[in-house]
């Protein structure tokens, strides 16, 4: 089995103060995994260190992690505020082999369509994650992580997000959901990191 | 290495935000229009006092211009993660496209300050160009690299580090807008080549490290 990320004794935490504490830690693709734990407990810095986006101590943790295409969608968002949604879909996807039509199919099936050209710091959080979840469903990355998936999400957004999720799992890629509790997204979950434990 | 979407998006967020063209290019040319009244009283500075005005004008204008939008770390990987987009491809066109908007409004500002104190450099048109572009690409890949590869995340200690570094390359500025002879012109500009490409080359070590 082929893994992205592995760490033993895995420590996180900012200055001094420790978040996660010698957490064993091994991440395959083409499985899914669940982070679950109570607030605080260090849901968004693991999963922020599982996408490379954590800023913080490591406290020398050992990780290993391969290089594959990695998406993290979060409370906070990614998007550039300044452009237009249809601007930070094609500053976004100019690595991958996208054209218009498909960004345009994309927005209408995520309901965007009438917003491509208004600028992203007009949107509202919601907004701003349906559109995020739009491009990573265009991007298709091999690991995707989501931090609070239902957060900021209507009832029809969260559809979407799980749809996404349905197809992911069908073509053998990897998702990451860190929530509170399960959110029952997934059809096989490889394995759930309680947090709380 | 230089992506034109990452050129496309710095320009479009520059023209939104209107920090440089609309804030600070005003300030400086209301500080150019204000200075030769204020300290001789008309529109005419001795040649000795302009030279020094100038770099310092310069100085001024570059650190202002740098520390306009600090970078947010953070956010910044946020970003280039979620677009899988290389640090050294950032860099590279992050670094291009603030010399695009930084270059041409460093030359209308000496222009003006040219024209308001009715005072001209004494070197060649080309000399003047050619060492303004170096004493920008240097200026800018140092302020991005303090900004990207440092936790100088503070906006005062950002500006407490670069200008001394700005300082010196003014420094090297100043004997070829003196207009020396030609033959140490070119010393001076082929230093400041040398200076460019030992930053660059210790810019693309970090950043391939």
């Amino acid at each position: 089995m082929s893994l992205f990320f592995e760490s033993d004794n895995l420590t996180l935490g900012y200055g001094n103060q420790l978040v996660i504490k010698n957490l064993d830690i091994s991440l395959n693709f083409s499985k899914n995994y669940e982070i679950t734990g109570r607030n605080g407990s260090g849901k968004t810095t693991l999963i922020m260190c599982i996408s490379n986006n954590f800023i913080g101590n490591t406290f020398n943790s050992n990780i290993h992690r391969k290089n594959t295409t990695l998406m993290e969608i979060s409370s906070s968002p990614s998007l550039v505020p300044e452009l237009s949604l249809l601007e930070n879909f094609k500053y976004f996807l100019f690595n991958d082999n996208i054209n218009d039509s498909m960004i345009f199919n994309v927005l209408d099936k995520y309901g965007l369509g009438s917003f491509k050209t208004d600028l992203v710091g007009d949107f509202s959080s919601g907004m701003i994650k349906r559109s995020e979840i739009a491009i990573a469903d265009l991007k298709n990355p091999k690991v995707l992580c989501i931090d609070e998936p239902k957060v900021y999400l209507d009832e029809n957004g969260v559809d979407l997000l799980l749809n996404l999720i349905t197809k992911r799992e069908k073509e053998g890629n990897t998702s990451i959901l860190s929530s509170q509790e399960s959110i029952g997204a997934f059809k096989s979950i490889e394995r759930t990191i309680n947090l709380n434990d | 290495m230089i992506k034109k979407y990452i050129i496309k998006k710095e320009l479009n967020m520059e023209f939104r935000n209107n920090t440089s063209l609309f804030l600070i290019t005003p300030t400086m040319c209301v500080l150019i229009i204000v200075f030769p009244i204020l300290s001789e009283n008309r529109f005419r500075v001795e040649n000795d006092i302009f030279l020094i005005v100038e770099l310092l004008l310069l100085i001024i204008f570059t650190t202002l211009f740098s520390i306009r939008n600090p970078l947010k770390e953070q956010k910044l990987i946020k970003e280039l993660n979620f677009g899988s987009i290389k640090k050294v491809d950032y860099f590279y066109s992050k670094t291009f496209s603030e010399l695009i908007i930084f270059y041409p409004q460093i030359i209308i500002l000496l222009i003006l300050f040219s024209g308001f104190t009715n005072t001209s450099l004494n070197s060649s048109l080309l000399h003047i160009c050619l060492s303004i572009l170096f004493f920008c690409l240097n200026a800018t890949m140092i302020n991005l690299f303090f900004q990207i590869f440092t936790t100088f995340s503070n906006r005062f200690v950002q500006f407490t580090l670069i200008v001394p570094i700005y300082i010196g390359f003014a420094i090297l500025i100043a004997p070829l807008w003196l207009g020396v002879n030609q033959e140490i012109s070119n010393i001076y500009l082929l230093m400041f080549l040398g200076i460019t490409m030992v930053i660059y080359s210790f810019t693309n070590f970090y950043l391939r490290k």
